[in-house]
């Protein structure tokens, strides 16, 4: 039998411009403190902390099949740890920040161990109850200073230009391994399984895909990212207490982030991040009513739109920014 | 003597949670579905007593039937509204459906109610106690934990027994073959969420006879109602209610230990069950 001439085609054009423009963002972001003032400097880090917080929640929910509403463990843990390391250990902080990564990464193995044997919606509150022992834990840990939190006192020997260029290389740091690594997974071979899992697990196991072993390695990277997230928030807001490090309005963010933006996509994440940021600025000052808006957002999402904002947008133009398709292209001869 | 105290009030601390713990096992048995706002409601049911107790004077029995049947009515929304679109095999929908609901109902309480925490009051009930060899025990706490046996026989029998309960166990066994055999789910569906939710009416009168109810407190009775029903053996009626136990004799002993280690120490025990014995006290397997 004789195959006509084909090619797997995976990049688009949108994708390419998609790709250039990103390279530009980030290259923007690293320079910030070269042509930003202090105040949009702040603006973007907070920014950045939500699309990486927001991308790591869905790569859980979206390609994992792991809900997770407990992902301030990790905010929490890592910038703790950077915290003791920075202050208490005398590590530049800048470093300390990256050498933080360790503790979300220990804390994810074990939890893994104990939550995974909990059946789908209860690992959901299973995260969040260790999420709650790390927050009590730490407040009656007195190395840590316990309940009344720590101040990040060796950010005063930096002048303000270099702590903006430390948090601004971070920074983009951040959303290259986040944001890039994402792309870059779900490109590669482990993205087919990846995708194979997100649409039937079963079906994907069946075809040799090992699905409890990419959950648990999905599980790690999620919190490592989640991590780096956090320590860079805080070492920016230089002051950290427990209810602030552990405080579940991070899920909160990065539920509503996914779900309006869409589930299961890059694109989807940095639009509902975008939202999220622009909504809170406009409309933060509504308090409780805000917040009210936000919940049923969510529902309404959850019920009737699950593909979120990008759903909608991908059924009128087929311009995806970070095409992770394989399309087979028939040459012609 | 101190630490054969902190097992009674543990005890009968447990009843309590118990309440909270039952409505969450018979969801997720018969639905496989966990609702977010389970602690909301119960905050809800007491904040609406509460001012019904005030505007009407209402006595706490009054409020309790009340409660009782606006949390049927409750229940029954609930399932239509929400729940219905998002039963199924992926746990997703639900979670977050829940989740949004449960951001926007703690902060319409804020809202209408303010953050300041109320109580119900008990008619010198929650004072009253009684001795017993060498200690005093509270008669609201034992009220508490006689209701709370109650309710778990009677929802055991229900679903033993009668032919509402068949159709739930069937509908929790397999729900397309409960279908052919001619129960209609979701009739069952809301029935299931309506007793959930209806129980929740006698936790939130002892709730807030007993201690203070605010807008925020949900979120921490939907984790004890949870660390309760994994520690008893999910899908288990008696199980959710040996788990309460458990679970408040924890927090009733550390909090003796410390007064800062009470609440940890409950999620201490949770976290060593699910490590040793994944299944529950009365798991099977």
């Amino acid at each position: 039998m004789d195959f006509p001439p084909v090619r797997v085609q995976r990049q688009t054009l949108s994708g390419v411009v998609a790709m250039g423009l990103g390279v530009v963002a980030l290259i923007a972001i690293a320079s910030m403190p070269f042509w930003a003032s202090q105040g949009l400097i702040r603006d973007v880090v907070e920014l950045c902390c939500y699309i990486a917080v927001a991308q790591m929640w869905n790569l859980l929910a979206g390609y994992a099949g792991l809900v997770s509403v407990g992902q301030q463990a990790f905010i929490g843990v890592s910038a703790y740890m950077m915290f003791v390391m920075a202050q208490l250990w005398g590590i530049n902080p800048f470093i300390a920040v990256v050498l933080a990564m360790i503790a979300p990464a220990l804390l994810a193995i074990p939890t893994y161990g104990l939550l995974h044997r909990l059946d789908g919606p209860y690992f959901a509150i299973g995260t969040w109850v260790i999420a709650e022992v790390l927050r009590l834990g730490t407040s009656v840990f007195g190395y840590v200073n316990g309940g009344a939190g720590m101040s990040l006192r060796v950010m005063t020997g930096y002048s303000p230009m270099e702590r903006a260029i430390g948090v601004s290389l971070l920074c983009a740091l951040m959303l290259l391994v986040t944001v890039g690594g994402s792309y870059w997974l779900l490109r590669s071979r482990y993205g087919l399984a990846l995708i194979a899992m997100r649409d039937n697990p079963v079906a994907a196991a069946s075809q040799g895909v090992n699905v409890g072993r990419l959950r648990f390695l999905i599980w790690v990277a999620a919190a490592v990212g989640t991590g780096l997230a956090g320590a860079i928030y805080f070492m920016a807001q230089l002051r950290i207490t427990p209810p602030s490090a552990y405080d579940p309005s991070w899920a909160n963010i990065a539920i509503f982030i996914v779900m309006v933006g869409g589930l299961g996509s890059l694109e989807g994440v940095l639009i509902g991040a975008l939202i999220y940021f622009f909504a809170e600025r406009w409309f933060g000052e509504y308090g409780a009513t805000y917040m009210v808006v936000l919940g049923l957002l969510t529902v309404f999402m959850a019920l009737f739109a699950r593909g979120g904002l990008w759903g909608l947008i991908c059924k009128v133009v087929d311009a995806p920014w970070f095409p992770t398709r394989r399309r087979l292209m028939e040459d012609p001869t | 003597m101190q630490w054969l105290d902190g097992l009674v009030q543990g005890v009968l601390l447990g009843g309590l949670y118990a309440q909270y713990a039952l409505g969450m096992a018979l969801m997720f048995g018969v639905m496989r579905v966990v609702n977010i706002t389970h602690g909301d409601l119960m905050i809800l049911l007491a904040l609406v007593g509460i001012s019904l107790a005030s505007t009407f004077s209402l006595g706490p029995w009054s409020v309790l039937v009340v409660l009782v049947a606006l949390g049927g009515i409750i229940g029954i929304i609930l399932q239509r509204l929400i729940l219905n679109r998002v039963v199924g095999a992926d746990p997703l929908p639900s979670l977050i459906a829940t989740f949004g609901l449960s951001i926007a109902l703690q902060n319409a309480m804020l809202q209408v109610w303010s953050a300041d925490t109320r109580s119900l009051p008990s008619d010198g009930l929650a004072q009253a106690s009684f001795q017993l060899g060498p200690l005093f025990v509270g008669v609201l706490p034992v009220i508490v934990l006689i209701t709370a046996t109650v309710l778990t026989a009677a929802l055991a029998a229900t679903m033993q027994y009668t032919r509402f309960g068949r159709s739930l166990r069937a509908a929790a066994a397999d729900v397309e073959a409960a279908a052919m055999t001619g129960i209609d789910p979701k009739a069952v569906y809301a029935g299931a969420t309506a007793l959930a939710v209806g129980i929740l009416g006698f936790a939130a009168v002892f709730q807030s006879m007993r201690s203070t109810v605010s807008p925020a407190d949900g979120a921490f009775q939907l984790i004890y109602a949870f660390e309760a029903v994994i520690i008893g053996g999910m899908g288990s009626i008696w199980g959710a209610f040996i788990g309460a136990m458990v679970l408040g004799i924890s927090q009733s002993i550390g909090f003796r230990i410390d007064p800062g280690f009470g609440i940890l120490a409950g999620h201490l025990v949770f976290l060593t069950i699910l490590a040793l014995r994944p299944q529950g006290i009365l798991g099977k397997g």
